[in-house]
C-alpha cells in the first residue's frame, strides 16, 4: 500500500493547529494509502523544527519535505499528500 | 545527488554514550527492534558514535553494507547531526538521508526528562520506529536558491546591541540599530560606575554610541518599534514604526535653549527611574545620543492644551516641527539580531518591604541615578521623604528573584551591584554611614569579583546572613524598622534604617512577548528569548537568521553581554557571506494563513 509521512509542527495555543490537525485526520480517512502523522510540537522539540527551517506553526512536511507554512487549503494538502501517494 | 530511486537500505547506529544511554535502556532490546524494521538491514551499537572510532565504524558499515540511509540513535541534533551528515557524505550519502534522534533526554543521569528503564525502552521504542519510517519514505526536494541580503537589523542599541551592530559594520555589512528610546546605550548609560573597575559607566559607554552615531554603515533609528516581521534568512522584510520626536534631526543643535524654557516639569520614569524630574522638551542626559530634544507629547502643552509652543519661539534654527508624523519604515535584511535587554523587576509586587508605600524604599537603580554626579541630584545622596543624608542604609538582596513566588532564577549581577554601590557610599559619599546588605547568599563569581567582594568587607560595610520578612516605617520620622535573622552568628538583628534599597531581579523588556510573536522565535519559561542550545548554541534560535544576545536571552553582566554580541555577530557573518543560500520552496514561498 502507497505510504506517506507527514510531520505536523504545532504548539500549544496555536490558532491555526487545530484545523490542520483536523485537514490531515479527514484527508487520511478519505484518501486511500496509508498516512502516518507525527505532531511534532516545535516548543519540546526545537531542533526538529530548526532541521526543516520552520519559522512559524503550523507547518507541515510531507516525506521530509516542508510542504507549507501557515493553513493551506484543503485542496492543496490532498493535491500535496495525493501526489506523494502516487508516487510510491 | 538522486538517491530516492534506489533500493533503500537503512542502517541503525545505536550509541552507548559511555553509560550515558547504556545505563538507561535496553540496548539489546533496541537491537532486536531495530532489526525487524522495514528496508533496515543493518543494525548495530557503539560505545561512543561521535567519537573518531564511531564515525569510521559507521563509514565502515555504510560501504560494507552498501547503506544508502541511516538513522544514527544518541542525541539531540543540534548537537551531532552535522557530525553524522558529514560522516554520511564522505561515503556518497546525501545530508537529507541521514538522521539523528536523541534518546539520551530520557536515559541520561541528571537529564530534566529522565525516565525509568522500562519507559526509556518504550520511548525510544517509538522514536526509532517513526525515524525509521521517516527515513524510509523521505524524499530529496530541490531547494530554492536565495541570495542574502548584505544588511542585518539589530533591535535595541543597549551595550549588545551596540557591540553587535560595529562588529557586523566595521565587516562592511549595512546595519539597521532600531532602539524604542529617544537614545542609544540602554541600561549601561544609568548605571553610573561598573563593577569591578568601577569605572565610570557612560565614560566606557560613550565611544560605542559615538561611534555607532558616526559610522557610515549604521543607519541609527531611534524612538523606533517592530511592528511586523515576514521572510526568512537572507531575506527577512521588517515595518518599523518610528515614532515622532517633534524636532528635526538635522537641525536640532542639542543646545537646550527650548529645555529651559519649557514651563511644563514632569516626573522621569525613564532616565531618572521616577527620583528626578524632566521637562516636557528634554534631552535624556548629558551624554546622550543622538544629542537631540524630543517632546513627549503626553505632557507637552501644545498638544495637550494647544497653547505654549514656548520651544518653537526660541529655538534658534526652527528644528521644532509639531507636525511630524508616526512613519512606517520597511527595512530589508539577511539577518536579525535581537538584543532587546531587560527591566528591573517591579517590587510593589513584595508588599513587604513597602516599596511605593514608605517613601525612603528604593531600588538600586534609583539609587544609581541618586548617586550618579550628572543624575538628579548631581551625585548628593539624600533620602526622598526629607531630602536629609542617610546615615544607615540597609540593602536587601534577591527581591523578586531565587523566589518561588515571583522569579525562581538568580539575577546574577545584583550581588555585585549592591557591592559596587555601598562601595561608593563608602568610600566617595558618606564615609561615617552605616551600610548594611542583607543577603541569601552572595555570589560573586567572575574575574575581579571575589576580590571586588572581600575589599567591600574590609572597608567596613556589614553583612548580615538572612533577609527581613518585613520593612514597618516609623510615621513619624519615616526610618525603617526591620528585623533580621543573622543565620551565621544565630542572632536576631533589631534595624533601624534611613534608606533601604532593593536589589530587584532582572526581567525580560517591555514589549519582549510581543516581539518574539512577530519574529516567532520562542521563549524561556522565565520569559527571556530562549537560545537553541543552552551550552553550545547560546546565541542561536528556533529561526534561522535570527540571533540573541545580552540580557535578552537572560541575566548577565556587561561583560558577558558583549561576548555574547560577538557571537551573534560571528553568526550573522556566517551566514551572510555566503551570499547565496538553499532554503525549502515553502519558507521561500509560504502559505498566507
Amino acid at each position: 500500500m502507497a505510504e506517506v509521512y507527514v510531520e505536523e509542527f504545532m504548539s500549544p495555543g496555536c490558532v491555526g493547529c487545530p484545523a490542520v490537525k483536523e485537514m490531515l485526520k479527514s484527508l487520511s480517512e478519505e484518501l486511500s494509502g496509508e498516512i502516518t502523522v507525527e505532531e511534532v510540537d516545535i516548543t519540546v522539540d526545537t531542533s526538529r523544527a530548526a532541521q526543516y527551517g520552520v519559522m512559524s506553526v503550523p507547518a507541515i512536511a510531507i516525506n521530509g519535505d516542508l510542504k507549507f507554512m501557515g493553513v493551506p487549503k484543503k485542496e492543496e494538502l490532498k493535491k500535496a499528500l495525493q501526489e506523494e501517494l502516487d508516487k510510491d | 545527488m538522486s538517491q530516492d530511486r534506489k533500493e533503500k537500505r537503512i542502517g541503525i547506529f545505536i550509541c552507548h554514550c559511555g553509560k550515558n544511554i547504556a545505563g538507561g535502556v535496553d540496548i539489546k532490546a533496541l537491537l532486536e527492534i531495530s532489526k525487524k524494521l522495514e528496508e533496515v538491514v543493518f543494525v548495530t551499537d557503539n560505545k561512543f558514535s561521535c567519537s573518531e572510532e564511531g564515525q569510521i565504524a559507521i563509514q565502515n558499515a555504510i560501504k560494507d553494507n552498501d547503506l544508502n540511509r541511516i538513522v544514527v540513535v544518541a542525541c539531540d541534533p543540534s548537537l551531532h547531526l552535522l557530525t553524522f551528515q558529514h560522516c554520511g557524505k564522505k561515503m556518497g550519502i546525501d545530508p537529507a538521508f541521514v538522521d539523528l534522534i536523541d534518546i539520551r533526554k530520557w536515559t541520561m543521569f541528571g537529564s530534566p526528562n529522565k525516565v525509568d528503564e522500562k519507559e526509556a525502552l518504550i520511548n525510544s521504542q517509538k522514536f526509532i520506529e517513526q525515524a525509521a519510517k521517516r527515513m524510509r519514505l523521505k524524499r530529496i526536494v530541490p531547494k530554492v536558491n536565495v541570495e542574502v541580503n548584505q544588511s542585518v537589523i539589530v533591535i535595541g542599541a543597549g551595550v549588545a546591541g551596540l557591540e553587535a551592530s560595529l562588529d557586523l559594520a566595521d565587516k562592511g555589512y549595512k546595519v539597521y540599530l532600531i532602539e524604542r528610546l529617544p537614545t542609544i546605550g540602554g541600561k549601561m548609560a544609568l548605571l553610573y560606575k561598573v563593577f569591578p573597575t568601577n569605572d565610570c559607566a557612560p565614560c566606557i559607554l560613550a565611544p560605542k554610541t559615538a561611534y555607532a552615531n558616526i559610522h557610515p554603515n549604521i543607519n541609527l533609528l531611534t524612538k523606533s518599534e517592530v511592528a511586523n516581521v515576514e521572510g526568512h534568512i537572507g531575506n527577512f522584510s521588517v515595518v518599523v514604526n518610528q515614532k515622532p520626536r517633534y524636532v528635526d534631526e538635522k537641525k536640532c543643535t542639542g543646545c537646550g535653549l527650548c529645555i529651559e524654557k519649557c514651563p511644563t516639569k514632569v516626573i522621569d520614569d525613564e532616565y531618572s527611574r521616577g527620583i528626578g524630574e524632566r521637562k516636557a522638551i528634554y534631552i535624556p542626559y548629558d551624554q546622550a545620543i543622538p544629542k537631540k530634544a524630543v517632546i513627549d507629547s503626553q505632557n507637552c502643552l501644545y498638544f495637550q492644551k494647544d497653547t505654549c509652543r514656548l520651544c518653537e519661539k526660541v529655538c534658534p534654527v526652527q528644528a521644532i516641527d509639531f507636525k511630524q508624523e508616526p512613519k512606517a519604515i520597511e527595512l530589508k535584511a539577511g539577518a536579525i539580531i535581537v538584543a532587546t535587554g531587560f527591566d528591573e523587576y517591579n517590587p510593589v509586587q513584595k508588599v513587604e518591604y513597602g516599596y511605593r508605600r514608605y517613601g525612603n524604599v528604593i531600588t538600586q537603580f534609583q539609587l544609581a541615578r541618586l548617586l550618579d554626579i550628572d543624575g538628579p541630584t548631581k551625585g548628593k545622596l539624600l533620602r526622598p521623604t526629607d531630602k536629609r543624608e542617610p546615615r544607615s542604609i540597609v540593602m536587601i538582596q534577591c527581591v523578586g528573584s531565587r523566589d518561588e513566588n515571583a522569579n525562581g532564577y538568580c539575577s546574577s549581577v545584583c550581588c555585585m551591584y549592591a557591592l559596587k554601590h555601598a562601595q561608593i557610599i563608602k568610600e566617595m559619599i558618606l564615609p561615617d554611614s552605616q551600610i548594611y546588605i542583607s543577603y541569601i547568599d552572595m555570589r560573586t563569581a567572575g574575574k575581579g569579583f571575589e576580590e571586588y567582594y572581600r575589599r567591600t568587607r574590609e572597608i567596613g560595610i556589614n553583612f548580615i546572613h538572612g533577609r527581613p520578612s518585613e520593612v514597618i516605617e516609623n510615621n513619624k520620622t519615616k526610618n525603617l524598622i526591620l528585623k533580621v535573622e543573622d543565620s551565621d552568628v544565630g542572632e536576631l538583628i533589631n534595624l533601624e534604617a534611613d534608606l533601604v534599597v532593593l536589589s530587584c531581579a532582572t526581567v525580560p523588556s517591555q514589549g519582549t512577548k510581543q516581539l518574539a510573536g512577530l519574529l516567532g522565535v520562542n521563549l524561556d519559561a522565565n520569559g527571556f528569548f530562549k537560545e537553541l542550545h543552552p551550552k553550545l548554541r547560546p546565541v542561536e534560535t528556533n529561526i534561522r537568521g535570527i540571533y540573541i544576545c545580552g540580557s535578552a536571552q537572560g541575566p548577565k553582566d556587561i561583560p558577558d553581554s558583549i561576548i555574547q554580541a560577538k557571537a551573534a555577530a560571528s553568526c550573522a557573518d556566517s551566514e551572510l557571506r555566503k551570499g547565496e543560500i538553499q532554503l525549502p520552496e515553502a519558507i521561500v514561498h509560504p502559505v498566507r494563513s
